[in-house]
């Protein structure tokens, strides 16, 4: 086991690949219906936004609020690339990548003079402002919505189901994520995190605090744009500005929070648990909002650095006991 | 590693609390997704659970028990999208009753499609809804292509052709404003002399409204959401544009909330829609103290649908022998609502049905009704302008 463990560290893109194979059974294995694919496939898309997340406002501590616009600019960018030029998934999702890259360069710019709730209004006004932007175009068919963008296919195998498009879904999910580790784990992550504590001690310590602020900006524009394309081309391929409103981004936040700010699982662990718990509460609509709140409040209340930091301090403790034998005091 | 394990495990875990219930032969599955936000959303939703209680009180369904499921969409595409996933796949259902916004039902149609559930609209009115070709979806509301043919002749007809549009953005106001300027564009040969979509949420219309008058209009269509409708039609008055202009409202004319809200500048308003609570027939007059009694409010076409949904709907299950084959039964309930012929219910005009997926044999209802408001106020009235059944192909 210990030799296993040494393999995973020195090679950790192992651990993915093995994620990506149990990941594959989960299907054929776990699933009774079609309908746990396709929330299956929404918890990937939201990963991937919230890991993307995490980096600019877990890690660079720069508070965001207008990721959901930059998610939006993703899919339609893969919307209106299909609706004007007829074109698949396979060339969208690269194009809304770059695309959405360029607009996280514009959403980071106000970072070098604003901070804190003034940053936060700033990126707001930026994420609604896109979205208005498309509700109001005729070009991205306004409030009509872009509708039959196609499912993708290879080598002549369609993903056109929930249950096939899982595959896809998951595959971009295991990249986002490996790469969002990467990052994180890298030069480049540790300059963010120096940036978070103190961005004058860094800016002292020899970081280029403007460089690394925008760069963060732009990664995580990138996930959101990828996110963006996934969402896009889903069964049955239909995109609405109704979907990338204030409320979803305060979604997409929430699951931050609540895995854990900074927490490298934080975005995942918080995708997979906010996606659920909706969804868990479908049934009651009446209450939906409140249930959901609630969670929000008392994991704030009781676990003030999110689900990521109660399982970290379960794992220490566990540790600290291991290693010298003791129970807490 | 541990950390991996972990993610999997809760992965793994939560995946199993999402663990699906199982068909039962006997019961019958509804499955219902709609916008249940407003006060009225959840009135319509409270409309299906009595009507559903009240069947399995009574036996009504040949005493087979009704399983009702309700969700909100919220009138967003993507959670109508999960909410038809979840209820053909998970919950297994007979019949899908949704939605109420066009946005959500159009990427609605290609999962029960695929599914195979047949799904029944009570509100939706966009004409690509029926024109995916589905042959599991019905619609009992007047689709746009029948309300811009109406409207346009009734317009043109009766008010005038020098016409000045302000709409908002959401699907179905700028759906009317668009379809009515094209039809007259093409059958009468005139442009609009003015037209604006104005801003989400905005409510000061005067501006819009000034620039309106300047053009001398001989009619004036405000078309957007509840609200912004209301003070359209006041502020029209506000900047000085004279009531001999006639105001045109899309089919949310039909909500009490028009005429109570804008009081006197309601009068003259006309509108097309499925129904009139001021209908004289007994059984519209039961419906609408019916209504007024036991949810406090005087029904608007959405709820006239909705109640003609249900009906249909009933007299549909009542044929059916379900057999316990969800695929089979499925299919025998589609085939028994496209059955339906000459149903007469609260709508403005009967509604047919037939066997063929496309939009002329599941476009319902064909007869908007032109309603126009006499008085405004708490104690509004309405008349009704004219009434028009449509060949089944009309505006396609």
């Amino acid at each position: 086991m210990e030799k296993f463990k040494s393999i995973i560290r020195d090679y950790p893109f192992i651990a993915f690949i093995i994620a990506f194979v149990i990941l594959a059974f989960v299907p054929s294995v776990v699933f009774t219906d079609v309908y746990q694919s396709h929330l299956a496939t929404l918890i990937f898309v939201n990963i991937v936004v919230a890991a993307g997340l995490n980096i600019v406002k877990g890690y660079c501590g720069q508070v965001t609020v207008g990721h959901v616009g930059l998610f939006a600019v993703g899919s339609y960018t893969a919307g209106t690339l299909f609706l004007y030029l007829g074109l698949g998934f396979w060339v969208t999702l690269p194009i809304a990548i770059i695309v959405t890259a360029f607009f996280g360069v514009a959403m980071g710019i106000p970072s070098f003079r604003l901070e804190g709730p003034y940053l936060a209004l700033a990126t707001l006004g930026g994420g609604e402002a896109i979205r208005l932007f498309i509700e109001n175009g005729n070009f991205f068919r306004s409030t009509f919505g872009i509708s039959d963008i196609p499912t993708p296919s290879l080598m002549g195998f369609n993903f056109d189901s929930p249950d096939r498009y899982y595959f896809i879904s998951m595959t971009v999910m295991i990249i986002a994520v490996y790469f969002s580790f990467s990052i994180l784990r890298s030069g480049v992550g540790r300059a963010f995190m120096s940036i978070r504590e103190d961005p004058i001690c860094a800016a002292a310590a020899g970081i280029n605090v403007k460089k690394y602020k925008i760069l963060a900006f732009i990664l995580s524009a990138m996930f959101a744009g990828a996110a963006g394309a996934v969402y896009a081309h889903m069964p049955p391929g239909y995109i609405h500005p109704n979907n990338y409103t204030v409320i979803e981004m305060v979604t997409f936040l929430a699951m931050v929070v609540l895995g854990g700010l900074g927490h490298i699982w934080g975005g995942i662990i918080g995708a997979i648990v906010i996606t659920i718990v909706y969804d868990l509460t479908r049934p009651l609509y009446k209450y939906q909002l409140l249930i959901f709140g609630l969670t929000i409040v008392l994991t704030i209340l009781f676990m003030p650095k999110g689900l990521g930091g109660f399982i970290d301090r379960y794992f220490l403790e566990k540790r600290f006991k291991k290693k010298t034998g003791t129970e807490k005091t | 590693m541990n950390k991996l394990r972990n993610v999997f495990s809760v992965i793994v875990f939560t995946f199993g609390l999402v663990a699906t219930s199982i068909a039962q032969a006997e019961t019958i599955k509804i499955g219902v997704s709609f916008r249940m936000l407003s006060d009225v959303g959840y009135k319509h939703g409270e409309l299906i659970t009595d009507t559903v209680a009240k069947w399995n009180k009574e036996g009504t369904i040949n005493g087979q028990k009704i399983d009702l499921t309700l969700y909100n969409d919220e009138c967003k595409s993507e959670k109508g999208v999960a909410n038809a996933t979840k209820l053909a796949y998970q919950d297994k259902v007979h019949v899908i009753i949704g939605s109420s916004c066009s946005s959500v039902t159009l990427p609605m149609v290609p999962v029960s499609a695929k599914a195979k559930v047949p799904q029944i609209i009570p509100h939706s009115t966009s004409a690509d809804i029926t024109k995916q070709g589905s042959e599991y979806i019905f619609r009992v509301p007047v689709s746009s292509r029948f309300y811009k043919i109406v409207q346009g002749k009734f317009t043109a007809e009766n008010q005038g052709t020098k016409i000045a549009y302000i709409y908002g953005p959401d699907a179905a106001g700028k759906d009317f404003a668009l379809s009515l300027a094209d039809y007259m564009r093409e059958n009468y040969n005139v442009e609009p002399t003015y037209m604006v979509q104005s801003g989400e949420k905005e409510t000061d219309f005067r501006s819009y409204l000034t620039k309106a008058k300047a053009t001398n209009p001989e009619v004036l269509v405000i078309s957007a959401l509840l609200d912004e409708t209301v003070r359209g039609l006041v502020q029209s008055y506000e900047v000085g544009i004279p009531k001999s202009v006639h105001r045109v409202t899309a089919s949310i004319g039909s909500k009490i909330e028009i005429p109570m809200n804008a009081g006197s500048a309601a009068e003259g308003v006309t509108y097309a829609a499925a129904f009139d609570a001021s209908d004289k027939r007994p059984e519209a007059k039961a419906f609408v103290k019916m209504i007024k009694d036991k949810y406090g409010v005087v029904p608007d076409h959405d709820f006239s649908q909705m109640m003609d949904l249900l009906d249909i709907l009933e007299i549909a299950l009542k044929k059916v022998k379900f057999t316990g084959d969800l695929a089979a039964d499925r299919d025998k309930v589609r085939d028994a609502i496209a059955a339906t012929t000459d149903f007469r219910g609260l709508a403005s005009g009967p509604i047919n049905f037939c066997k063929s997926g496309t939009p002329e044999c599941r476009d319902g209802n064909r007869t908007p009704v032109m309603i126009e408001y006499t008085k405004g106020g708490k104690n509004f009235k309405t008349k009704v302008a004219g009434t028009v059944t449509f060949n089944a192909s009309a505006g396609l």
